[in-house]
């Protein structure tokens, strides 16, 4: 009979079709193009800090002044530089999409995981739970939150975030736990005595991998909705200046009714709209390259 | 097994003349799953298409009632049906007499009952559509009609109108199901009936009771039956006649008695070989060696010539016709597309027991 | 096997009580029903909780701060609480639980802290038709919509219908909901003037009354149209691509080729045999959907001004109105509970292979 060493063949297998995968994501024309725009506006939002310093200035002559050189999206109501704003503007919200998004994901991972292979009451518990915690409209649930608990540091927004949307997410772990845990390998484990702990988390998650991280791509996308959501809301901390706030500045300010303050609304809307396209895409043709029967052709 | 005289009648209600059907495959190109078919059948009488899986033969029965998916098309060939009276062009039918010559000429019992049904329709209300589709002048049948019609037809396949009449789909087991859908086609008095594989998927008692359903019909309604089957067994109990099929053509043809006790085509002869008795002495059993050609990479010449024990090298040279026999009427001539048919014999050696 | 009664729900049951409980529990639509109120009792719970049990909850909170800032004794503070929360916090705690349950019950949810005066079902009252209008109203055409666009999609497929639509759809998918309500009030009302913001904005023009009239609903309609219309391209292409999706697995069944090959009318295919089966997985979608929508009305009521259910919740989260707070989550809860009851039924209904799965079980 064959030996049952996972770890070290899923490490081999890994690495090899870590690279097939780079591969076939260069190959889709969509995943290609949304893998390059999420690493743009990452990219962007995290080494910006380092090369463009956070003066702005104000400058009450140049409110609301338009786009022209030295100010190619123009200024905003207190004649600071626009510009400047978007591309410090990411920082935060890409740091609390993808906070929020790992702890939701390992969250998910872990009940998903143990509640497909212990099945029982946990399970049913557990389906229970997400059950009514989907009920309820999530970002109804982060408004009345954000009023019992003041949300001031990303980290204490990213882990409120992060334990409010794992319903979901557990529910499509659990569904992908289930059908591995029929695989022989897992039976191997099981024969051999490993335990519960390592046959969920040594055999049965390395497996899922690729899903999982479609699963996170995903959650990624829905914590910036809610994160921007709450910004718009008024809720969440509105010092300094990221594409949340500027978009809620410019609904109280009234700046919505000016012509001249067209970039500084659009700009960040068009940020966070291609952040999420960009993700999104990447997200489809990772699914295609997993689930080639859902490739179109 | 079923007469073999010749049916009174003056010709033939179905005829297809170098029949042609073809699918697209991806890359542009296409790819003919029958290659030119010639039949007559005759009303009254049943002919069994047989064949392995790949062979045509659904491919065929589809044809005929110009049911091929998008990617399928008739590029060469006629089918004339006689039905009632006058000849009438499947092929050049136009959308709104397609649909009307549908199921009240020419009706077909599909593969696979589990899925022929709507699942969210009570059997009455299908059966309803049915006849509703197809209007008897001006008049709009009445619900009792309808009901009636519908009890009539389903105690002449052995089941109970009150039970199954109200169901759903799902609340029937496959066996029923199977007999509803012959009850249904025969809903409009057809006068050809198409069945492709009706037993495959039943278990064996079912299979008897569909089969037996069947004589008595034909016995009782007189149509023609195009019968598709892999299943020999099966066509000898209900076959005038049997055509064997082999890469979209028809390689044998005759009685039902001609092709099991007589076979002239080396194709025929190893399929008949290849099924054992249930009764009786084990003869020697033989599968065919090799696999049937890739539709879109056929041999030069006989496609049968890779794989035939009595092949040579004028085989090769050119794709046999059918050559006669015997010759008789009424599409009962025994013919075999084969250059060697005089030589083929088919024995079978009783195994020794010790 | 299974009975040839067409009847959807119970078989008949003899008399007795243990066989009624059993009928009860066979009984698809009661098992919903009594799931449903679970739901909502669980999230009351909760909310009671967070409002109560959790330190530095708020009433501990403003009894607090009655008796620092007021120099008020514990009883006056808690008396006070009392008149604004459904329950009064000088009792034990489990009968202040049982007083907020049974207020819920009787529908009191206290006193607003905002509005002073005011007791929290007045608010709701008066604020949660215009949501469920507008949103009703949004989901129905919603629907309607992506239902017709799908099939026509799934019937042609890879023509300009099905690539537009699908591209378009994808997109708008992309911009989270709130930020497309914000980008109509820029483009419409201020670029291209067309809509008049100040005058469609609200839910009512000023002096126009409730009542039973043409003009009356004239006006709630033009001053819906915004929201109903943010709420329509939001979901439209959800609804398209799913039903596209559906349609085209159904064309690919049997019994739609047994249904060409009976002769029957393309109509009549095209509604009974394809339609009835393709809408299926939309009805199961339209529970989720419709949480999904609610959560955005709080936005979309906040651009357009339009005073719902979205609105009071925001500003009651805006001034910490915990009652109100507590008042409309409940609300919500039920509402979106009674949705996906409404949508589970609905399915139950359309898909008798449910009924006969649940009356074996």
């Amino acid at each position: 009979m064959a030996q049952v060493s996972a770890a070290p063949t899923t490490g081999a297998a890994g690495r090899g079709a870590f690279r097939g995968f780079f591969r076939e994501l260069t190959r889709s024309k969509t995943g290609f193009a949304g893998f390059v725009i999420v690493a743009l506006i990452v990219g962007m939002s995290a080494l910006a800090p380092i090369f463009v310093d956070g003066k702005m200035p104000t400058d009450l002559d140049a409110i609301w002044g338009p786009p022209r050189a030295g100010h190619w999206l123009g200024t905003d109501m207190a004649g600071k530089d626009t510009l400047k704003q978007i591309v410090l503007g990411g920082q935060t919200v890409v740091f609390v999409g993808f906070l929020a998004a790992a702890i939701t994901t390992v969250i998910a991972v872990v009940v998903g995981s143990l509640a497909a292979y212990i099945r029982g009451r946990f399970d049913n518990f557990m389906l229970q739970l997400t059950d009514i915690v989907m009920t309820v409209p999530q970002i109804v649930l982060l408004a009345v939150l954000g009023a019992f608990f003041s949300l001031d540091s990303p980290i204490y927004l990213a882990l409120i975030i992060g334990c409010l949307t794992w319903p979901v997410l557990m529910r499509s772990i659990r569904a992908q736990a289930l059908s591995l845990k029929e695989r022989e390998f897992v039976e191997a484990a099981k024969l051999l005595d490993l335990g519960t702990t390592r046959v969920v988390f040594g055999e049965i998650v390395p497996n899922m991998a690729s899903y999982i991280l479609i699963n996170f791509i995903i959650a990624v996308t829905n914590a910036i909705y809610a994160l921007v959501g709450l910004y718009v809301l008024g809720l969440a901390p509105l010092a300094g200046a990221n594409w949340g706030i500027m978009i809620n500045n410019a609904w109280i300010g009234g700046a919505m009714f000016l012509p001249a303050a067209m970039p500084y609304i659009l700009a960040p809307i068009a940020m966070i709209a291609l952040l999420q396209l960009g993700l999104i895409m990447l997200t489809r043709s990772l699914e295609e390259i997993l689930n080639p029967r859902l490739r179109d052709k | 097994m079923p007469t073999t005289d010749p049916p009174e009648t003056d010709g033939p209600i179905l005829s297809v003349r170098d029949l042609h059907v073809a699918y697209k495959t991806g890359d542009g190109k296409s790819v003919e799953a029958v290659r030119g078919v010639d039949f007559d059948l005759y009303p009254n009488q049943s002919l069994a298409l047989v064949g392995e899986s790949g062979c045509g033969k659904t491919t065929l029965g589809l044809g005929l009632l110009r049911l091929l998916p998008k990617l399928g098309s008739v590029p060469k060939g006629s089918i004339t049906f006689n039905g009632r009276g006058s000849a009438v062009d499947v092929l050049a039918l136009r959308k709104q007499e397609l649909r009307k010559w549908r199921w009240r000429d020419a009706a077909m019992v599909f593969q696979g009952a589990m899925n022929s049904f709507n699942p969210v329709l009570r059997i009455i209300d299908q059966m309803a559509d049915t006849i509703r589709a197809h209007p008897d002048g001006e008049r709009k049948p009445s619900k009792k009609e309808i009901w009636e019609r519908s009890a009539d037809l389903l105690r002449s396949v052995r089941l109970e109108p009150n039970r199954v009449l109200p169901s759903y789909p799902h609340e029937l087991s496959g066996g029923m199901r199977q007999r509803v859908l012959i009850a249904m086609s025969l809903l409009l008095d057809p006068k050809l009936l198409i069945l492709d594989e009706p037993t495959t998927a039943l278990d064996i008692l079912t299979q008897r009771a569909i089969v037996d359903v069947l004589h008595e019909l034909r016995a009782e309604r007189k149509f023609a039956m195009v019968f598709i089957s892999h299943d020999l067994a099966i066509a000898a109990e209900l076959a005038d006649r049997v055509a064997t099929m082999y890469a979209g053509r028809i390689i044998e043809t005759g009685t039902a008695r001609d092709i099991f006790y007589g076979p002239r085509h080396p194709y025929t002869v190893g399929l008949i070989k290849a099924v054992p008795p249930v009764v009786g002495d084990l003869p020697e059993l033989a599968s065919i060696p090799g696999a049937p050609p890739s539709l879109s990479n056929l041999p030069e010449g006989c496609s049968f010539a890779p794989r035939c024990d009595y092949a040579e090298d004028r085989c090769t040279a050119a794709d046999p016709e059918l050559n006669p026999i015997t010759e008789r009427s009424a599409g009962t001539t025994h013919a075999a597309a084969c250059l060697r048919w005089q030589d083929v014999r088919y024995e079978r050696k009783v195994v020794e027991r010790v | 096997m299974a009975t040839v009664s067409p009847s959807a729900v119970t078989a008949k049951a003899d008399g007795g009580g243990r066989s009624i409980l059993r009928r009860i529990w066979r009984s698809y639509v009661l098992r919903r029903i009594l799931r449903a109120i679970f739901i909502v009792w669980v999230v009351a719970t909760g909310v009671f909780f967070l409002v109560r049990l959790l330190p530095g909850n708020p009433v501990d909170v403003y009894i607090n701060t009655q008796i620092g800032q007021y120099g008020m004794t514990y009883d006056a503070a808690a008396a006070q609480a009392a008149a604004l929360f459904s329950f009064d916090p000088g009792t034990p705690l489990w009968q202040q639980y049982l007083d907020y349950l049974g207020g819920i019950v009787r529908g009191d949810f206290g006193m607003s802290i905002l509005s002073p005066g005011t007791s929290v079902t007045e608010k709701i009252a008066t604020h949660l038709p215009w949501t469920l209008f507008s949103v009703g109203i949004a989901l129905i055409i919603s629907v309607t919509l992506g239902l017709l666009l799908g099939m026509a999609m799934a019937y042609r497929r890879g023509g300009i219908l099905d690539h537009t639509i699908s591209t378009i759809g994808s997109t708008l998918h992309a911009i989270p909901n709130y930020l497309l309500a914000l980008m109509i009030v820029v483009f419409g009302a201020v670029q291209m003037g067309i809509i008049n913001y100040g005058q469609i904005r609200g839910k009512l023009s000023p002096g126009i009354q409730p009542e039973f009239s043409l003009r009356f609903l004239q006006d709630a309609f033009y001053h819906a149209s915004l929201p109903i219309l943010t709420y329509v391209l939001t979901t439209v292409g959800t609804w398209a691509l799913v039903m596209k999706s559906s349609t085209t697995q159904v064309l690919g069944e049997d019994y739609v080729m047994v249904a060409r090959a009976r002769g029957l009318t393309d109509g009549r295919i095209r509604t009974s045999y394809v339609g009835r089966n393709a809408i299926l997985p939309l009805v199961a979608q339209i529970a989720t959907q419709a949480g999904f929508v609610v959560g955005g009305a709080i936005f979309v009521e906040k651009v357009f001004r339009y005073e719902g259910i979205g609105i009071t919740l925001f500003d009651s989260v805006q001034s910490r109105d915990y009652p109100v707070i507590q008042g409309v989550l409940l609300i919500v809860t039920v509402t979106v509970v009674a949705a996906n009851l409404l949508s589970d039924l609905a399915y139950s209904v359309l898909d008798p292979r449910i009924r006969t799965e649940e009356k074996e079980a």
